[in-house]
């Protein structure tokens, strides 16, 4: 340990340079765990048993479908405009309920609008807990509780939206300066009369702008939601593909694609007006 | 304060102009158009809304079914399942960082024609924006329903967010080790070694470390078109209604998304960060 002496006298002990020689053997344990970890997860059994002499078999009667990706069916066209029409209407139902719970929930989950650190903990944690389980999933047990169609696809949604917006509400709250609020509390506005006059108009743009995103993302969820029963492109994905049917499948994928790049779009101007 | 105290004596001010209020004609537009789309969409969507008066209901009712008494028998099976789930993140991962770290090389600024640029770029957003599913259903013709299949779906994927991020990130690199390289005589991939990537390797490894994230829940996902895993195994219970099963699957899940989540993240930030500052010890 080598000792340095400030300007005003006093000796400071500097901590060893960390070795370059510890390093390279760290990187290269590293390394290795990384490679071992890999051949167990490709490991026959253990692991994605990855046996590539079944995909060699396989090959002949796969590429013949994967050729017919290439030729969509345009006959198929009328028979999916229903369900496009239910996968957007998905999504935006999904949105707007997910949007209009979420933000009196965001100002419940940030420091500076709710001091209460037990509610606001309690919230945090069902939250992280709801957002831990993937939408899919969501859909595929709630359509066994409340049966096949757009509803369970649509609660799968809210649930999913409801644990972002928050999320990333919550931390622009948190991010915000917290003048404005101390102004309103100073003039006497209880805690509920700062977060509506100060807290909500101040958030208000990065709660469409994180609303915009999240309908981004639902677009392409609720297209596949159906694959599981709960409405909308995904019912008839799965119909085409107990089929094989890969040249009305090309068709329903490049509905997907152009609905995602047209929402894309439209919701990426519209976001870089409110930023 | 009156306008006659500040008036200088000799000298009429002219009145002051207050601006026109701001026009608001588009953003009550903008409202007016997404009010109309949202009621629309409420009212025309086949719902039976009156289903929706005891979902309450039947929704604790199912939340106790599965929660009152998991079968714990069924633990080291949804175990295993996760194990494969998470083995599928993690191969697709390491292909998808095989293949994309040297198509970001090609995709930015500086190292390869434009046509070629552009083509890779098309197709990483093509590729993302093709849900993984819907890849894992295109490929199982040729793999079969195997969490190779899994694997390769989330391959695929990752080659599209890690190639968009990748190439983002090199272009982001400053400019000046670059040019000392070249201006040293480097070769391209000296200029690689030396230039760009002392740069952004933090970055890369953050970007790999959050798709094997995005991975570990996508996986759960494809399990649901029967390739293996946990959501193979959520899917056949949910349709035989074991709730308690059900209930002990998605405690798995949240567990061991929400460790691995946290485990990464903090990977993450202390590559992203550095290690915590550390005092001087006074004496």
């Amino acid at each position: 340990m080598s000792q340095v002496v400030t300007a005003d006298g006093r000796v400071l002990t500097v901590p060893p340079r960390p070795r370059g020689r510890h390093r390279t053997v760290l990187a290269w344990v590293a390394v290795l765990a990384v490679l071992a970890v890999t051949a167990l997860t490709m490991a026959p059994r253990v692991g994605i048993d990855a046996d590539l002499s079944a995909v060699a078999g396989h090959w002949r009667n796969g590429a013949s479908k994967i050729v017919a990706l290439l030729a969509p069916d345009w006959a198929f066209f009328p028979r999916t405009v229903e369900p496009l029409v239910q996968t957007l209407q998905m999504a935006v139902i999904a949105t707007a309920i997910g949007a209009v719970v979420s933000l009196p929930l965001s100002l419940w989950a940030a420091r500076p609008t709710n001091p209460d650190r037990w509610s606001r903990g309690a919230l945090r944690v069902l939250l992280n807990i709801v957002r831990a389980v993937p939408e899919l999933l969501y859909a595929a047990v709630l359509v066994a509780m409340v049966g096949v169609g757009a509803l369970p696809g649509i609660i799968a949604l809210v649930l999913f939206d409801v644990g972002i917006i928050v999320k990333l509400v919550s931390e622009q709250i948190e991010a915000a300066d917290t003048g404005p609020l101390e102004a309103a509390t100073a003039a006497g506005g209880t805690q509920l009369q700062v977060n509506r006059s100060v807290a909500v108009p101040d958030v208000l743009p990065g709660f469409l702008n994180q609303t915009l995103y999240v309908l981004e993302l639902n677009v392409r969820a609720s297209a596949v939601l159906g694959l599981v029963g709960a409405g909308g492109l995904g019912l008839l994905i799965d119909a085409v593909r107990s089929f094989y049917r890969y040249d009305q499948l090309s068709l329903i994928i490049l509905e997907i694609l152009v609905v995602v790049v047209v929402i894309d779009s439209a919701s990426a101007a519209i976001r870089r007006r409110l930023v | 304060m009156s306008a006659a105290a500040t008036t200088i004596p000799g000298r009429v001010r002219p009145p002051l102009a207050v601006p026109a209020r701001p026009s608001r004609w588009r953003s009550r537009l903008a409202s007016a158009v997404v009010v109309a789309v949202v009621v629309l969409a409420f009212w025309s969507v086949q719902i039976d809304w009156a289903r929706l008066s005891h979902l309450p209901a039947d929704i604790v009712r199912y939340l106790w079914l599965m929660f009152h008494a998991p079968t714990w028998a069924k633990l080291p099976e949804a175990l295993f399942q996760t194990w494969r789930s998470v083995a599928m993140a993690w191969a697709g991962t390491v292909l998808a960082i095989l293949v994309a770290t040297p198509l970001s090389f090609v995709a930015a600024r500086g190292f390869a024609p434009a046509p070629v640029r552009l083509a890779l770029r098309g197709l990483f957003s093509l590729v993302r924006a093709v849900p993984e599913i819907i890849t894992a259903i295109i490929i199982l013709s040729v793999t079969g329903l195997t969490p190779l299949t899994g694997a390769l779906a989330l391959a695929v994927g990752g080659v599209g967010t890690l190639g968009k991020w990748g190439y983002e990130s090199i272009e982001g690199v400053p400019g000046g080790p670059i040019e000392a390289v070249r201006a040293a005589g480097g070769s391209t991939s000296q200029v690689i070694r030396w230039g760009v990537w002392p740069a952004s390797a933090p970055e890369f490894l953050s970007f790999w470390l959050y798709r094997f994230e995005i991975n570990v829940r996508a996986s759960a996902v494809l399990g649901l078109i029967g390739v293996g895993g946990i959501g193979d195994m959520l899917t056949s219970y949910t349709q035989y209604r074991e709730w308690p099963t059900v209930g002990v699957l998605l405690i798995v899940v949240v567990v061991v998304t929400i460790s691995i989540d946290a485990a990464s993240g903090a990977l993450r930030r202390r590559i992203m960060e550095g290690a915590r500052a550390r005092a001087l010890d006074e004496q």
